[in-house]
C-alpha cells in the first residue's frame, strides 16, 4: 500500500508541476510585448491572418476564459503552431525528440561508466592521492561551460586533428531508413554497420560534452553517500564479519547509495535537455535543443514557449521514472507492497 | 566448564585459583584519537586477559571507554591509534597487516553491537547477511545458507527457513538482535565481544537474548566479553568483572567476589547505586558529579573529585595497580603499599 | 526530492591548508579584477582597429585580437566585471526571493507554508535553463533579461534549504526561551533565525556563483543574454564563433576565463562544504 501511495503522490506532484508550468507559460504569453495575435501569426502575417489567429486563440474572450482554453489546448497536446514552419510545435518536436534521446542515453552511459568506478575507487581508498585528485577533477568537470567545451572539442577533434566529423548526425549518403529517428539505432535495425559507426562518430563528441558534467555530479554524490554509508553503524558488524574494504564498498555501501544516486541521475538527465539547447546548436544536430535555439533565433516566440512546455513535460516524466525506480529498489517499500498484495 | 568455582564459605587465594587457558591477552593497550587540535587519550594502559570459554564483563559509566576498547580488540575503528599488545590465540593483533587482520575477524572473533536497528543492512536479506560471514571465507553458497539456517535455529528464530529471504525491516528488535548474533556466531569464533547487546531491547526480550547467549556460550565453550551498563545482567552471567572508569580499568575480580567485597570506592559506589539488580549504572545516584571527558582528566587518581575517600596523595599521584588479599586487581591509594 | 542538510558543526580553528589558501587567494583576486578591470583596461578595446584583426597571441596581444582588431586579453579584463557581477547579482536577487519565501513559510500560518512549499517543489522540478530561456525570449534579448530570467527561476532551492534551517532553528530551546520572554516574532527572525540560516547559505553561494556563471554565459551564447559587442564573456564566445576556424583563441580565451571563475568558485564551495561536514574529507 505504501508503495502505491508513494507513487500516486509522485504522480499528483507531477501533474501539479505541469499545471504550474502551463500557468507560467500562459503568463509569459500574456507578457509578450506587442499584439499577441500578431506575434502568434508571425511578423509577416496579413491583417486577415492575424484576425483569424486571434479568433482561433480566442483572444477576445476574458482572460480567465483564455486561461482555461489554454489549459484545455495543452491537455489535448496542442502546444501551439510554429510561425516559421506553420506546423504544430508538437509534431516538429516529436520528429526531433528521438535524436535528443539518443544523445542523452549515450551521454548517461558514458557518464555512468566514468563516475561509478571512480567513486568506488575513491571511496575505497579514501584520503589517498587518487581520492584527492579525483575530487578536484570532479569539481572542475562540473564547472565546465558545456557550449564552450563543445566548441573546443569540435574545433580540435573535428577541424584540427580531423578525428571526428564536425557537425550533423551522419555523413552525406550514409543514412539508413528512418524508423526510430535515432540514426545509430536505425543503422543497427537496417543491419548497416558502416552506417552505425558513422552515426556513432557524429554522436560521440556531443555525448562526451554532456557526460563530463553528468559524471562529475554523479561522482560527487555517489562518493559522498558511499562514505556516509561506510561511516554508519551498519558497517561495524560487516567489518566485524571480516569483510574487506572492497566488499564493504561493493556489497553494502553501493546498494545503499544507489537510491539517492538514481534520484539524482534522473534530475541530471532531465537537466541535459536544457544543456541540449547549447550543445545541439554547436554540433548542428537535429533535436529538441536546436529546435528551441532556432526558434529563439527566428523570434518564433510561440514555438519557444511550446517547446519550453514540451521540455518541462519531458523533464517531469524523467524525474517521475527515476523516483519510481528509486522506490522499487528499496525493499522496505517494495516489501510492503508484496505483503499488501499477499493479503 | 573449565572455570573455577568459588567456595561460598571461604576465599581461595588468587594464586591458588585455577585459571582457564589464556585466549586473549591485552597488555598496556592505549587508544588515542587525533583531533584537529590535539591528541586525546581515550583509553590509557589497559591490561587484562580472557581465558578460553571464560565470560568476562566490562562495566562502567557511559563514556568510560568500553566500546572503544572493544572495537580496538578487533581493530574496527580505523580513526584511532592503538598502542600496546593484543595477543589473541598466540597472535599479536596489533602487528598484523590490515589484510591479515581482516582474515582474523569473523572467523575467530565475532562482535555484536548495541543497536540492532542500525546494525543490519536494510537492503540485504537476513540469510545473505548471516551467510556473508562464511561466504567471505569461501564457503559455498549452499553450505553457507545451510549453516546460517542452523545458527538461526540454534538462536531460536522461529520459522527461520522461511525467513532467510526476509529483509531486516520485517523483523522486531529482539529478532534483529538474534540475527546480529547469528552473524557473529556463524563463523564459530572462539571469542564473542558483545557491546551492550541488550540495551536497546525491552526488558523481557533482553532476558531471552541473554539466556540464549548464556546457553550458547556454555554449549560451544565460547569466551564472551560482555560490555554493559547493567550490573543485574553481570551477576548472573559473568565469571569475572572488570570496572572501567575514565579510560582505565580500576578494579577487576571474580564476579562473586566483586559483588560481595567491592574494593575500589568507585565500584562500591556502583554497587550502592544498585540496590536491586535490575537497575543500571548509567546514572549514578550515590556518586555525585559526572565522569571527566577524556580530554580533561583530573590529575592523580582521575576519580578523586568524586571520591569520598580522597586523600592528599590522590590529587597528584596516579595510583598504581595492586592485588588485594581478596584477589582483586585495584588501582587506588587505599590499597597501595604506602 | 529530499534534502539532507549537513548538521552545523561547531566552529573549528582555521588551520587552512596551502591548497585551501590558494583557492581563497584566487577567488579574492577574481573579485578584485572584476572591481578594477574596466578601469585598467585601455579605451581602444571598445573601438575597432581594422589593421590588427585576428592576430594570434603574441607579446603585444597576449591572447590575440578579435575580428575588430580589439585586444582579447583586455576585453576579458574589462568584461570580468560584467560577467562576475551579473552572476553575483543573479545570486543575490534569487537569494532575496528565496529568503522572503522561506521567511513567509516559517512565520506564516500552516497553509501559507504548504502553498509556498508546493510552489517551491514545482519550481525545483522545472528545468531552470529552459524556463529562463523562455522568460528571456519574452522579455527581449539583453543582459538584463538574462539576469531577471535567472533570478526568477533560481530561488526555489534557496527557499527550500532556508525553510528547513529556519524551522530547525525555531524549534531550538533558546528561541522558545526568547519567545516566552516576549521577544517579538519579527525580532526573533531577524536576530536569531536569519543569521543562523546565513551560515547554511554561505556554502551554497559559492557553488551558486559557479553554476550561475555557466548558465548566464550559456544564455548569452544562445543570444538571449548579453549581446555583442558587449565584452561579457558568453557574448564574446558567441561573437567569435563564426570565425573560430581562423582564430580559435578568440573562442578559447573567454571560455577559459569562464572556466577559471567557475572552477575557482566550485572549489571554494567544495572546501566550505567539507569544512562544514568533515566526513566528506579526502
Ligand atoms: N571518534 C571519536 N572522536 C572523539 N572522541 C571519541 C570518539 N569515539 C569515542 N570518543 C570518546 O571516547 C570516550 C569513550 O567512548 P566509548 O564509546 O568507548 O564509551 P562507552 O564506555 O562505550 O560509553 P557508552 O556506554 O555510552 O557506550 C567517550 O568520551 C567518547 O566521547
Ligand atoms: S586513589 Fe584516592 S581518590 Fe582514587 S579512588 Fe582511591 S581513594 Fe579515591
Ligand atoms: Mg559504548
Amino acid at each position: 500500500m505504501a508503495y502505491l501511495r508513494l507513487i500516486s503522490q509522485r504522480l499528483v506532484m507531477t501533474v501539479l508541476t505541469l499545471w504550474g508550468l502551463a500557468t507560467l507559460v500562459f503568463i509569459m504569453i500574456k507578457l509578450i510585448p506587442g499584439d499577441e495575435a500578431q506575434v502568434a501569426a508571425g511578423p509577416g502575417a496579413s491583417p486577415e491572418q492575424v484576425a483569424s489567429v486571434a479568433k482561433r486563440l480566442g483572444l477576445d474572450l476574458p482572460v480567465l476564459q483564455q486561461y482555461l482554453n489554454f489549459l484545455l489546448r495543452m491537455l489535448r497536446g496542442d502546444l501551439g503552431t510554429s510561425v516559421v514552419s506553420s506546423k504544430p510545435v508538437l509534431t516538429e518536436l516529436a520528429a526531433v525528440l528521438p535524436s535528443t534521446i539518443e544523445l542523452m542515453i549515450l551521454a548517461s552511459i558514458i557518464g555512468t561508466v566514468i563516475a561509478f568506478p571512480m567513486a568506488l575507487v575513491a571511496a575505497t581508498y579514501r584520503g589517498k592521492a587518487f581520492d584527492g585528485i579525483t575530487r578536484i577533477i570532479a569539481v572542475t568537470g562540473g564547472a565546465m561551460p558545456a557550449f564552450w567545451l563543445a566548441l573546443m572539442l569540435q574545433f580540435f577533434f573535428g577541424n584540427v586533428w580531423r578525428i571526428t566529423p564536425i557537425s550533423g548526425q551522419h555523413s552525406f549518403g550514409i543514412s539508413s531508413p528512418n524508423v526510430t529517428g535515432m540514426p545509430t539505432l536505425d543503422a543497427l535495425l537496417a543491419g548497416d554497420m558502416v552506417g552505425f559507426l558513422d552515426a556513432m562518430a557524429y554522436l560521440i563528441l556531443p555525448a562526451i560534452v554532456f557526460a563530463i558534467p553528468f559524471a562529475a555530479q554523479v561522482f560527487r554524490l555517489l562518493r559522498a553517500s558511499l562514505l556516509g554509508v561506510l561511516a554508519s553503524d551498519m558497517m561495524l558488524p560487516v567489518r566485524a564479519k571480516g569483510a574487506s574494504t572492497s566488499r564493504m564498498v561493493l556489497r553494502h555501501a553501493l546498494p545503499n547509495s544507489l537510491l539517492p544516486t538514481v534520484s539524482l541521475m534522473g534530475v541530471l538527465i532531465g537537466g541535459m535537455v536544457g544543456g541540449a539547447i547549447l550543445v545541439e546548436t554547436v554540433f548542428a544536430r537535429r533535436g529538441v535543443g536546436s529546435f528551441l535555439a532556432n526558434s529563439v533565433a527566428l523570434k518564433d516566440t510561440y514555438a519557444v514557449l511550446g517547446a519550453v512546455m514540451f521540455v518541462g513535460i519531458a523533464v517531469c516524466l524523467v524525474n517521475l521514472v527515476a523516483d519510481i525506480i528509486t522506490l522499487m529498489l528499496d525493499p522496505r517499500i517494495r516489501g510492503a507492497q508484496f505483503r499488501a498484495g499477499a493479503k | 566448564m573449565g572455570v573455577d568455582t568459588i567456595l561460598t564459605d571461604g576465599i581461595v587465594p588468587a594464586q591458588v585459583r585455577r585459571r582457564p587457558e589464556s585466549l586473549l591477552q591485552v597488555d598496556q593497550l592505549s587508544i588515542d584519537i587525533a583531533t584537529r587540535d590535539a591528541n586525546v587519550r581515550l583509553v590509557d594502559n589497559v591490561s587484562f586477559g580472557i581465558g578460553r570459554g571464560e565470560r568476562v564483563a566490562l562495566v562502567g559509566e557511559s563514556g568510560s571507554g568500553k566500546s572503544v576498547t572493544a572495537q580496538a580488540l578487533m581493530r574496527l575503528n580505523s580513526r584511532v591509534k592503538l598502542s600496546g599488545r593484543v595477543q589473541f590465540d598466540g597472535t599479536d593483533l596489533l602487528s598484523l597487516s590490515p589484510r591479515q587482520m581482516t582474515a582474523m575477524r569473523g572467523q575467530r572473533m565475532g562482535m555484536v553491537f548495541q543497536d540492532p536497528m542500525s546494525s543490519l543492512d536494510p537492503l540485504m536479506t537476513i540469510g545473505d547477511q548471516v551467510a556473508e560471514t562464511l561466504r567471505i571465507r569461501g564457503v559455498s553458497k549452499r553450505e553457507a545458507r545451510q549453516r546460517a539456517l542452523d545458527v538461526l535455529d540454534e538462536l531460536k528464530v522461529e520459522r527461520a527457513a522461511e525467513r532467510l529471504d526476509s529483509f531486516p525491516h520485517e523483523f522486531s528488535g529482539g529478532m534483529r538482535q538474534r540475527v546480529v548474533l547469528a552473524m557473529a556466531l556463524v563463523g564459530e569464533p572462539h571469542l564473542l565481544i558483545a557491546d551492550e547487546p541488550t540495551t536497546a531491547l525491552d526488558v523481557r526480550v533482553q532476558e531471552r537474548v541473554l539466556d540464549l547467549l548464556d546457553e550458547i556460550s556454555r554449549r560451544r565453550s565460547l569466551a564472551v566479553l560482555l560490555i554493559t551498563h547493567d550490573l543485574g545482567i553481570v551477576a548472573g552471567f559473568a565469571d569475572r568483572v572488570m570496572v572501567m572508569y575514565s579510560g582505565r580499568i580500576v578494579e577487576e575480580n571474580e564476579a562473586t567476589l566483586l559483588f560481595a567485597e567491592p574494593q575500589h570506592p568507585y565500584t562500591r559506589g556502583l554497587l550502592e547505586a544498585v540496590p536491586r539488580a535490575d537497575i543500571t549504572v548509567d546514572r549514578l545516584r550515590s556518586i555525585s558529579g559526572a565522569p571527566p571527558a577524556p580530554a580533561a582528566r583530573p590529575s592523580g587518581c582521575t576519580f578523586h573529585p568524586r571520591c569520598d575517600h580522597a586523600m592528599a596523595v590522590c590529587t597528584s599521584v596516579e595510583p598504581g595497580e595492586t592485588i588485594t588479599p581478596l584477589g582483586a586487581r585495584v588501582r587506588c591509594h587505599l590499597y597501595g603499599e604506602g | 526530492m529530499t534534502l539532507v542538510l549537513p548538521t552545523a558543526a561547531p566552529r573549528r580553528k582555521a588551520n587552512f591548508t596551502a591548497y585551501e589558501l590558494t583557492v581563497f587567494g584566487v577567488v579574492v583576486a577574481l573579485f578584485l579584477l572584476a572591481l578594477i578591470g574596466p578601469m585598467i583596461a585601455p579605451a581602444d578595446i571598445y573601438t575597432s582597429n581594422m589593421l590588427e584583426t585576428l592576430l594570434p597571441p603574441s607579446a603585444e596581444h597576449w591572447l590575440g585580437t578579435d575580428d575588430q582588431g580589439r585586444d582579447i586579453f583586455w576585453r576579458l579584463v574589462a568584461g570580468s566585471r560584467l560577467s562576475l557581477f551579473a552572476t553575483v547579482l543573479v545570486v543575490i536577487l534569487y537569494s532575496i526571493i528565496g529568503m522572503i519565501v522561506a521567511t513567509l513559510a516559517t512565520v506564516g500560518p500552516r497553509w501559507v507554508d504548504e502553498l509556498l512549499m508546493r510552489i517551491t517543489d514545482i519550481g525545483l522540478s522545472l528545468p531552470g535553463l529552459v524556463v529562463s530561456l523562455g522568460i528571456a525570449t519574452v522579455l527581449g534579448p539583453s543582459l538584463q533579461s538574462g539576469i531577471i530570467a535567472l533570478a526568477l527561476t533560481g530561488w526555489p532551492m534557496t527557499a527550500r534549504i532556508l525553510r528547513t534551517t529556519m524551522r530547525q532553528t525555531m524549534e531550538q530551546p533558546f528561541v522558545e526561551g526568547a519567545r516566552i520572554l516576549g521577544v517579538s516574532r519579527t525580532r526573533l527572525m531577524l536576530k536569531h533565525v536569519l543569521p543562523n540560516s546565513l551560515d547554511v547559505l554561505i556554502v551554497k553561494w559559492a557553488g551558486d556563483i559557479s553554476f550561475t556563471m555557466l548558465i548566464l554565459a550559456g544564455l548569452s551564447f544562445i543570444g538571449v543574454g548579453a549581446q555583442p559587442p558587449s565584452p561579457e564573456w558568453g557574448a564574446m564566445i558567441s561573437g567569435a564563433r563564426g570565425y573560430m576556424s581562423i582564430a580559435w583563441w578568440a573562442v578559447a580565451a573567454p571560455g577559459a576565463a569562464i572556466v577559471i571563475n567557475a572552477v575557482a568558485f566550485a572549489l571554494l564551495a567544495d572546501i566550505l562544504q567539507v569544512r562544514r561536514d568533515p566526513s566528506l574529507q579526502a
